[in-house]
């Protein structure tokens, strides 16, 4: 033999991703001998920009993270603060609360959905295509996303970067003249909802197979489907409170990316998001995406990533449903008044974690706070950095089962398969790039 | 909807991204029915794959320049554009990330954040009319819908757009709102930020924490002797002002002691 093959297969930039990111692969001898999935999206030091800023600050200041899932933050930074100080809010104030954060799971899921992976399976190479040749695609995504920002205008103020939610509660609770027209909307949209994971169940993939996942997901407070709780449970049988992350999350820094790499228990990748959330908790949705996920690829338990879209299309339409029993509930009203939100004699020293399942899975903020309420140490981790563990390994997965491929092929099937994460960074220009060398 | 041979003869349009939140990418997004018939988006890297990278009519760029790639990335769009256009806090004054450069230097938040072996090349975040000449700028975090198609639609008819820069409580005083600095001693920045959002936050009774940035001609000691009569400190009222990006130069007056980037 004349020496070993060695190719690198480099997509330097993935479009249709937020942020920038790209992906590298070195094969060996017909082995996969490293994958990288790099995040080069300019680094803005959340733990640090919030340092020497008051608590009240930190929903305003830390909703910068993302946009599209800007809530997520908020409502994370929220429950951290509250749960230094002890306070519980009011029934008023978690309906609204809920209801918000089911606003930015329609929003975020129908943008990833429709606008982001969608186009591989419909092949549509720009956004004029994709408007003028696939109007009904296209007309799902502006109601669903329409509604979810109509949601979260209603109870937060504006689309995203909301402004009403505070610690402690919202400035100024949604009156029913403001909810009442939300009903006839959620009503209308069930159908898209529909559409979408009738579309979605019956897309033949490009990848059969990704590596066996390990799920972690927080475990929701109540009996319903739900977003917000204090203990993570994994598929491998183990629980822990989210309060202590440290011990469970092992965050890296790795010399190729500007994002933090995290692993669970042992260095083991994991995976987070609508996935995870279904895997564990399919049994507590509502009627409607009970029977849509009974009779879908992800009942079966067949491992492959792809599925994600349509796990987030369920998560809608569950949204859909949870969304017109909040509105009622907030609109028959009958709640003590709240007025503002009074902490003043709350504020104390301490630490305090919150987690929120956010679109793209656990977002957990960590907060420590001087006696004045002043921040003295900060850390946020995000779905996205959770999840490139198990990218990478799936990315591993798919390359030796597709490597014999035409490379162009090969590359579509990778972006495709990063798509599905929803990874969140914020994206930029360039063609795939594949590089074969033959090494000695 | 127009048709493939009439959206060749249409202006293009460009929407890029250097480092920030992706919320002005969103609202365009939102918008994207009211600008399909007029124009032809030839790049727009977050939402479609097939980008061009030729000479370009608008381009909009949101994100602050915080690495050396943003810089390079951004000279490259400025040769390409007959106007670019700074949408979004991130773009105009460098948002959270530029506010917490004026307080602390970038090569210790590289350390803190990451610790003592990253390679990674981090800058303090600026804004672009700090590297290259920008056509206008549009503030917001996230700008307004209605302002972006208004400026939109002033620059499709070939003249640069009048965005106005005049305070908060303008806006706030319109709406008949009560004064929540005054009457609820709320830290209140309306009167050194920039309008466009009607006044938001004091609408729903909150104070405003200053996201478009300051106003034109803001009085940054005048305000900060307001805060301080209502009981906040110094520190706090300093570090509440510069949260949004406003630059050192604005507290000159304030700080004569305190080195000035
Ligand atoms: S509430 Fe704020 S924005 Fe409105 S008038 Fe008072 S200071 Fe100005
Ligand atoms: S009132 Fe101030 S903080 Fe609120 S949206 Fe407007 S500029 Fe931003």
């Amino acid at each position: 033999m004349s020496g070993i093959e060695r190719r690198t297969i480099e997509i330097p930039e993935i479009c249709r991703v937020e942020g920038h990111s790209a992906v590298t692969v070195d094969i060996s001898d017909g082995r996969v001998a490293n994958v990288q999935l790099e995040v080069f999206e300019g680094t803005r030091f959340f733990e640090r920009i919030v340092l020497g800023h008051q608590y009240e600050e930190m929903p305003h200041i830390t909703s910068r993270v993302c946009a599209i899932c800007s809530t997520g933050h908020v409502l994370a930074a929220v429950r951290a603060i509250e749960n230094i100080f002890e306070f519980k809010p009011s029934v008023h104030t978690n309906l609204c609360r809920q209801l918000m954060h089911l606003g930015m799971i329609i929003e975020s899921h129908a943008t990833h959905i429709c606008a982001l992976a969608l186009p591989d399976f419909l092949k549509t190479p720009d956004l004029l295509d994709f408007a003028t040749k696939h109007q009904k695609e296209f007309e799902v995504w502006t109601k669903l996303r329409n509604l979810g920002a109509s949601i979260q205008t209603i109870i937060g103020g504006r689309p995203f970067h909301p402004v009403n939610l505070h610690v402690g509660g919202l400035s100024r609770y949604p009156l029913e003249q403001d909810l009442m027209p939300l009903l006839r909307i959620l009503d209308e949209s069930r159908t898209y909802a529909l559409h979408l994971c009738d579309l979605l169940s019956g897309l033949t993939l490009p990848i059969e197979r990704t590596a066996e996942a390990c799920f972690l997901a927080v475990v929701p407070d109540g009996p319903g489907y739900g977003y917000f709780g204090e203990v993570v449970r994994a598929s491998d049988g183990w629980e822990a409170p989210v309060a202590n992350y440290k011990e469970y999350l092992n965050e890296r820094v790795v010399a190729y990316s500007h994002a933090k790499i995290s692993t669970h228990l042992g260095g083991k990748p994991f995976m987070v998001g609508a996935m995870a959330r279904l895997f564990f908790f399919a049994d507590r949705l509502g009627k409607t995406a009970r029977s849509v996920f009974d009779k879908s690829p992800l009942a079966s338990g067949k491992a492959c990533s792809l599925w994600n879209n349509l796990a987030q299309a369920i998560e809608i339409l569950e949204a859909i449903e949870q969304s017109i029993v909040f509105v009622e509930q907030l609109a028959a009203g009958g709640f003590e008044s709240e007025g503002a939100t009074h902490l003043d004699g709350l504020v104390k020293a301490g630490r305090g974690v919150g987690a929120v399942e956010c679109p793209r899975g656990t977002l957990y903020h960590y907060y420590e706070l001087d006696e004045k309420g002043k921040i003295v140490a900060a850390d946020m981790i995000t779905p996205s950095a959770q999840n490139t563990a198990q990218i990478e390994l799936d990315i591993c997965t798919v390359v030796e089962q597709q490597m014999a491929l035409d490379p162009a092929l090969l590359q579509s099937s990778l972006e495709t398969l990063v798509r599905a994460y929803d990874p969140c960074n914020t994206c930029a220009t360039h063609m795939v790039q594949i590089r074969s060398v033959k090494a000695k | 909807m127009t048709t493939t041979t009439e959206q060749k003869t249409l202006p293009c349009i460009a929407v890029e991204s250097l480092t920030g939140c992706a919320g002005e990418l969103l609202v365009i997004l939102d918008n994207l029915e009211q600008l399909l018939p007029f124009v032809r988006i030839v790049s727009f890297p977050f939402a479609q794959s097939k980008n061009e990278c030729g000479p370009v009519d608008i381009t909009f760029v949101e994100g602050s320049v915080s690495q050396p790639h943003d810089i390079e990335k951004l000279k490259r769009i400025r040769s390409n554009s007959r106007w670019l256009i700074a949408i979004g806090n991130c773009a105009v004054w460098g948002c959270v990330q530029a506010g917490a450069c004026s307080r602390c230097h970038v090569e210790d938040m590289l350390h803190a954040v990451y610790g003592d072996e990253s390679p990674i090349k981090a800058l303090p975040a600026r804004p672009l009319s700090d590297f290259v000449h920008v056509d206008a700028m549009l503030s917001g975090c996230p700008i307004n819908a209605t302002q972006f198609l208004s400026v939109t639609a002033s620059l499709l008819k070939d003249h640069l757009p009048y965005i106005t820069h005049k305070p908060v409580c303008l806006e706030c005083k319109l709406r008949e709102n009560p004064c929540v600095l005054i009457e609820k001693n709320l830290p209140c920045l309306g009167p050194v930020t920039a309008a466009g959002c009607g006044a938001l936050c004091p609408s729903l009774g909150a104070a405003c924490y200053g996201c478009w940035g300051p106003c034109q001609s803001p009085q940054m000691a005048a305000m900060a002797t307001i805060l301080q009569e209502k009981g906040y400190q110094l520190d706090e009222v300093l570090s509440r002002l510069q949260t949004f990006g406003a630059p050192d130069t604005l507290f000159a007056r304030m700080k004569p002691d305190a080195e000035v980037a």
